[in-house]
C-alpha cells in the first residue's frame, strides 16, 4: 500500500473537534483564560481541562496558573509550535476541500 | 462549530461587551450638561465627582464580564490597529467637526451637527473594521449620522446637543451589543447549568 499523500495526512492530535476549536480560538489572541475558552468553544470544564492537558503535553500550548485579584486564574497561550501546527492544519483542510471539489 | 465563529470569538468579546457603553454614554451626556452648567454642574468640582462616580460604575461591569466570560489579551497587531484607529478617530472627530462647522477660517460652516456626524461615522467605521456592522449598528449610528447631517442646525453651536445624542446612541448601541454578546457566548448562568447537565 503506497504512503498517503502529504496533503491528505491530518494531524490527529489537532483534528479532534474540541482541540481544533481551542487552538483556533487561541490563534486569534495573545492569550486567553480558561473561562473564555470554555465560552468560546462550548466545551464543559472537564472536557476543556482534558484537552488542554493533552495540548500542553504536546507543547502546543503553555498554561499558567496565576492569581488575578486574589482569585485563581488559568491562562493559556499558544506556543510557536502550536501556532505553526494549527496554521498548517487549516491549510491542509483547505487543500483537502479543494481536492474534493476537483472534477 | 464554524472556523469563522471561533476566529471571531475574540473580536466579538472585545467589541460587544456593551454594558461598558452605558457609563461611557453617560459621560458624554455629563459633558454636555457640564458645558451647559446645568444645576450643580456649574461647579467644576461637581463635574469631576460625577465623572468619577460614572467611571467607577464600569468596575463592577468589567468584573461581571471577567467573572462570567473570562479574559483575553489581544495580539500586539490587534492592539496596534486599535490604537491607530483611535488616533485616526480622534483626529477625524476634531478635524471633521472643525471642517464642517467652526469659527476657523477654513470651515465650511454648514448648518449640521458636526459632533453627531463625525462621531457616528467613526463608530460605523470602528464597528465595521472591528467586528462587522450588525443591523442595530446601522440603525442606531445611521440615525445619528442622518440626524446630524440634516441642514437644520442653524443658530447657536449645536455641539452639546450632539454630545447628548451621541451619549444616547452609545448607550443604546451598547445594550444591543450586550444582547448579541449574550446570544454569542451564553447567559452568565449557562456555564454552571451545562456543568450540572453533565453531572446529572
Amino acid at each position: 500500500m503506497s504512503e498517503p499523500r502529504q496533503e491528505l495526512v491530518l494531524d490527529r492530535l489537532i483534528h479532534e473537534p474540541g482541540r481544533l476549536a481551542i487552538l483556533t480560538v487561541l490563534s486569534s489572541v495573545r492569550d486567553a483564560d480558561f473561562v473564555f475558552l470554555q465560552r468560546a468553544t462550548g466545551l464543559t470544564k472537564g472536557n476543556l481541562s482534558s484537552h488542554l492537558t493533552k495540548l500542553e503535553d504536546a507543547g502546543l500550548v503553555a498554561i499558567e496558573k496565576r492569581f488575578v485579584l486574589k482569585k485563581p486564574n488559568t491562562n493559556v497561550t499558544l506556543t510557536a509550535l502550536g501556532r505553526k501546527r494549527i496554521a498548517k492544519h487549516w491549510a491542509q483542510l483547505e487543500r483537502l476541500r479543494t481536492l474534493a471539489q476537483e472534477p | 462549530m464554524r472556523r469563522e465563529n471561533l476566529e471571531t470569538a475574540a473580536a466579538n468579546y472585545t467589541y460587544l461587551r456593551g454594558l461598558l457603553c452605558i457609563p461611557a454614554g453617560a459621560l458624554f451626556i455629563l459633558a454636555a450638561l457640564g458645558n451647559w452648567q446645568v444645576g450643580p454642574l456649574q461647579h467644576a468640582w461637581m463635574f469631576v465627582v460625577l465623572a468619577a462616580v460614572i467611571l467607577l460604575a464600569s468596575v463592577p461591569i468589567y468584573s461581571h464580564y471577567n467573572k462570567h466570560y473570562g479574559r483575553l489579551t489581544p495580539t500586539t497587531r490587534q492592539r496596534t490597529r486599535g490604537a491607530i484607529a483611535m488616533a485616526i478617530g480622534l483626529a477625524v472627530i476634531v478635524g471633521g467637526s472643525m471642517l464642517l462647522r467652526s469659527r476657523a477660517g477654513w470651515s465650511l460652516d454648514l448648518p449640521v451637527n458636526a459632533t453627531a456626524v463625525t462621531f457616528a461615522m467613526i463608530m460605523l467605521i470602528t464597528y465595521a473594521i472591528g467586528v462587522g456592522l450588525k443591523s442595530h449598528h446601522v440603525v442606531i449610528w445611521g440615525a445619528l449620522l442622518l440626524a446630524g447631517a440634516l441642514p437644520v442646525w442653524t443658530g447657536a453651536d449645536p455641539s452639546n446637543i450632539g454630545l447628548v445624542m451621541a451619549g444616547v446612541a452609545v448607550m443604546l448601541s451598547g445594550i444591543f451589543d450586550h444582547r448579541l454578546f449574550v446570544r454569542t457566548f451564553g447567559s452568565p448562568a449557562s456555564l454552571e447549568l451545562s456543568e450540572r447537565d453533565v453531572r446529572a
